[in-house]
């Protein structure tokens, strides 16, 4: 097979499943899910079988034309993709592997695989697409696949709602991105990424800050940064594989991806925003984290975090370092949010964390594998997280003290709040029934565990790559000096102090230490972690629900009762009258009427008129 | 004393009128279908005096075609009037209103 034959059969097999499942296996639940699975296997097998024989693809063709306006359809296969391509195919592997087990008996256990084809599809699509406009129609693509997987449980009006939530916020996001595409159309001419990155290097693209900053919106919404964050901790209403794959390992990290891919047209004012948006973010959602009960949300906001750090190493200009935290974040979130769905399903769905405990005794792979997700986001030394954070302070010690500051400490947050859960869902006493009689589950939801634990240990070590993915990261920021000391023992203390005053501090019982010892601190961070859904209400509610109201009422009174009932509607009616009365029914007087013209003709011909 | 053309055209106007008088005022679809008729002799015998005034032949080609299409004609209009009354009974054009009502 050559390169471009399995580049296509890696995009066109989700999709022929998904198709398969949507138009035959409906009923059929199982064999949808094996259909799908084989899809899965057939990507991931895919893409690394051309991850390690290194060849860029480039193919393209056009799909339509308007005069000199063209829009082409191509592929784009060069190391990035690669990158991409291979962590969406392994996680997606995993991910389907472990729905076969935590999805056994679901009813729509077919539209669930179903979705998760076309999820597939739409993500490779992103990844392969060779330009702008490709890019968005597959964007738009896994907005709606999110959508779609959000609200699988459609009965649950909380999973409807927050389907739906993320379907408008990412809409605001994806305007400015279409905004911005236009715009470098307009500007440029083209919206090729070959073709924009080469008239970068000869010096000829025309810069704007306008450009970079309109695309950066459609990454602000579909990365959840601020302040489009709101949607990615309710879309954790969908079942738990699916928070895996789509709300932490992949579809979050496209607006990364694809801020990587527009890397040359980047400004430095623009940067500078998108590394004060992305620090921010990390900071904030940190902040919101360590006030969670439920165990997904915790690792939503922690997902929140890390991608805010991605979006300010790519600011502080590495898209190296962002596109190194995105591969190793991808390992260790899928695992952590596998191993929440093994402890969900273990412990019969109950999702308190305050209500867990003691589950190290009775679920031990899901324990060790969970440990080390733990470990390797937390930063310990040696496992994946400690080399690609690192990568980032090093990054941002060189480049900005105020963000380096920031990041370091959202990194004692971030171990203040994974410890604090590992300590209350795993070590103490069970604190309730279901905790009681938690198990662990088959070999479907253990296996893609110890798979990603084995990547998240040693995802770090950019040697292992194979050489088409190591690419990405030759030019990862390294500390060298007396820097390197600084980020060492940086990272050390920051790892230490949080982890340590976690378990210090939380004691594993049934109420949240933080809101018994310190109410006013943990008014705070939920006050915090509300504003700003309650200022999206405030807002949709007094404001965009009043300017409908009256435009309802000027388009009824004015559009509706004015112009088109009384004017439109009124000429019509008076003209209607004239001719009702010359529609008589009667033979002769059309033979009048005949005569009549016959005669004006004539006067006509005559020259008379 | 042979007629001159003035004659053969006051003919044709004569029966042209009382042709389009039929069909303005009878009821009948009958007879003003008769009168339609009467307004093609009409014509043609216009034609007829010019070409026989004129010493040319055009004049009786169209009359020929006229002929043609007038029996082509009838026998398509006969047959709608036929078909008309075994539908309505009638064939009283101010009955015949119902694309009015």
């Amino acid at each position: 097979m050559t390169p471009l034959s399995t580049v296509l059969g890696v995009l066109l097999a989700p999709l022929a499943s998904a198709a398969l499942i949507l138009l035959f296996l409906r009923r059929h639940g199982g064999a949808a899910a094996a259909l799908s699975t084989l899809a899965a296997a057939l990507v991931a097998a895919g893409a690394l079988a051309l991850a390690y024989g290194g060849v860029p693809v480039v193919a393209a063709c056009e799909w339509l034309r308007f005069g000199s306006f063209a829009i082409s359809l191509g592929l784009k296969y060069d190391d990035l993709a690669s990158l991409m391509l291979a962590v969406v195919g392994v996680v997606g592997l995993c991910v389907h592997v472990f729905s076969l087990g935590y999805m056994r008996d679901d009813a729509a256990r077919a539209r669930y695989f179903g979705g998760l084809s076309i999820f597939m599809f739409s993500m490779i699509g992103l990844v392969l697409a060779d330009n702008l406009f490709m890019m968005f129609i597959f964007w738009e693509l896994v907005g709606f696949s999110s959508y779609f997987l959000i609200g699988h449980w459609h009965q649950r009006k909380s999973a409807s709602e927050a389907a739906k939530k993320a379907f408008i916020v990412n809409r605001v996001g994806d305007f400015g991105f279409m905004l911005g595409i236009i715009l470098c159309y307009w500007t440029n001419g083209t919206v090729n990424l070959s073709a924009l990155a080469d008239s970068a290097a000869s010096g000829h693209l025309i810069y704007s800050r306008a450009i970079p900053l309109l695309l950066f919106c459609g990454a602000v919404g579909k990365s959840a940064q601020l302040p489009l964050q709101v949607w990615l901790p309710d879309a954790m209403e969908g079942p738990t594989p699916v928070s895996a794959l789509i709300h932490a390992a992949t579809m979050v990290a496209a607006g990364i991806f694809m801020l990587c891919r527009i890397d040359p047209l980047m400004v430095p004012p623009a940067l500078t925003v998108i590394s004060w948006v992305g620090t921010l973010t990390a900071i904030y959602a940190a902040l919101c984290a360590i006030t969670q009960r439920d165990i997904k949300k915790v690792l939503a906001y922690s997902t929140l975090s890390q991608l805010g750090y991605m979006v300010a190493a790519f600011g502080l200009g590495s898209t190296d370092a962002a596109m190194f935290h995105l591969t190793t974040h991808a390992c260790f979130k899928a695992l952590l949010f596998l191993g929440a769905g093994a402890v969900i399903l273990g412990c019969h769905h109950e999702q308190d964390i305050f209500r867990m405990g003691g589950l190290r005794a009775r679920m031990p792979v899901t324990f060790w594998t969970f440990t080390i997700g733990v470990a390797a986001i937390v930063g310990l030394p040696g496992l994946a997280g400690f080399f690609s954070k690192d990568a980032i302070l090093v990054l941002a010690y060189e480049h900005n003290p105020a963000i380096f500051a920031v990041l370091a400490l959202t990194a004692v947050l971030t171990s203040f709040y994974m410890l604090r859960l590992w300590k209350l869902v795993f070590l103490g006493a069970p604190r309730s029934e279901s905790a009681e009689h938690a198990h662990e589950g088959g070999f479907t939801l253990t296996a893609p565990l110890l798979l990603l634990a084995a990547l998240a240990a040693v995802g770090g070590y950019t040697g292992l790559y194979p050489a088409s993915l190591g690419r990405v990261f030759h030019d990862l920021p390294e500390a060298v000096g007396p820097a390197h000391v600084v980020i060492l023992v940086t990272s050390l203390l920051v790892l230490v102090i949080g982890a340590g005053s976690a378990l210090a501090f939380y004691a594993a019982g049934a109420a949240d230490s933080l809101e018994t010892r310190f109410p006013s601190v943990f008014n705070f961070l939920t006050t915090l972690r509300n504003c700003f859904d309650a200022a999206y209400d405030w807002y949709v509610a007094k404001v965009q629900q009043r300017v409908a109201i009256a435009l309802n009422f000027l388009d009824i009174v004015g559009l509706a009762g004015g112009i088109v009932r009384g004017l439109l509607a009124g000429s019509v009616e008076i003209v209607g009258f004239g001719v009702r009365a010359l529609h008589t029914g009667r033979l002769s007087s059309y033979v009048y009427w005949f005569l009549g013209g016959v005669v004006v003709l004539w006067f006509l011909a005559a020259g008379v008129l | 004393m042979t007629p001159t053309l003035d004659a053969y055209v006051i003919l044709s106007a004569a029966l042209f009128a009382i042709g389009f008088l039929g069909v303005l005022v009878r009821r009948n679809t009958l007879v003003i279908y008769m009168c339609l008729e009467l307004m093609l002799a009409a014509a043609t015998l216009a034609l007829v005096a010019f070409s026989r005034f004129n010493g040319t032949e055009d004049g009786d080609v169209f009359v020929f075609f006229i002929l043609t299409v007038a029996a082509a004609e009838v026998a398509v209009g006969l047959a709608i009037i036929v078909a008309l009354f075994k539908a309505r009974q009638t064939v009283q054009v101010d009955q015949l209103d119902s694309l009015k009502h």
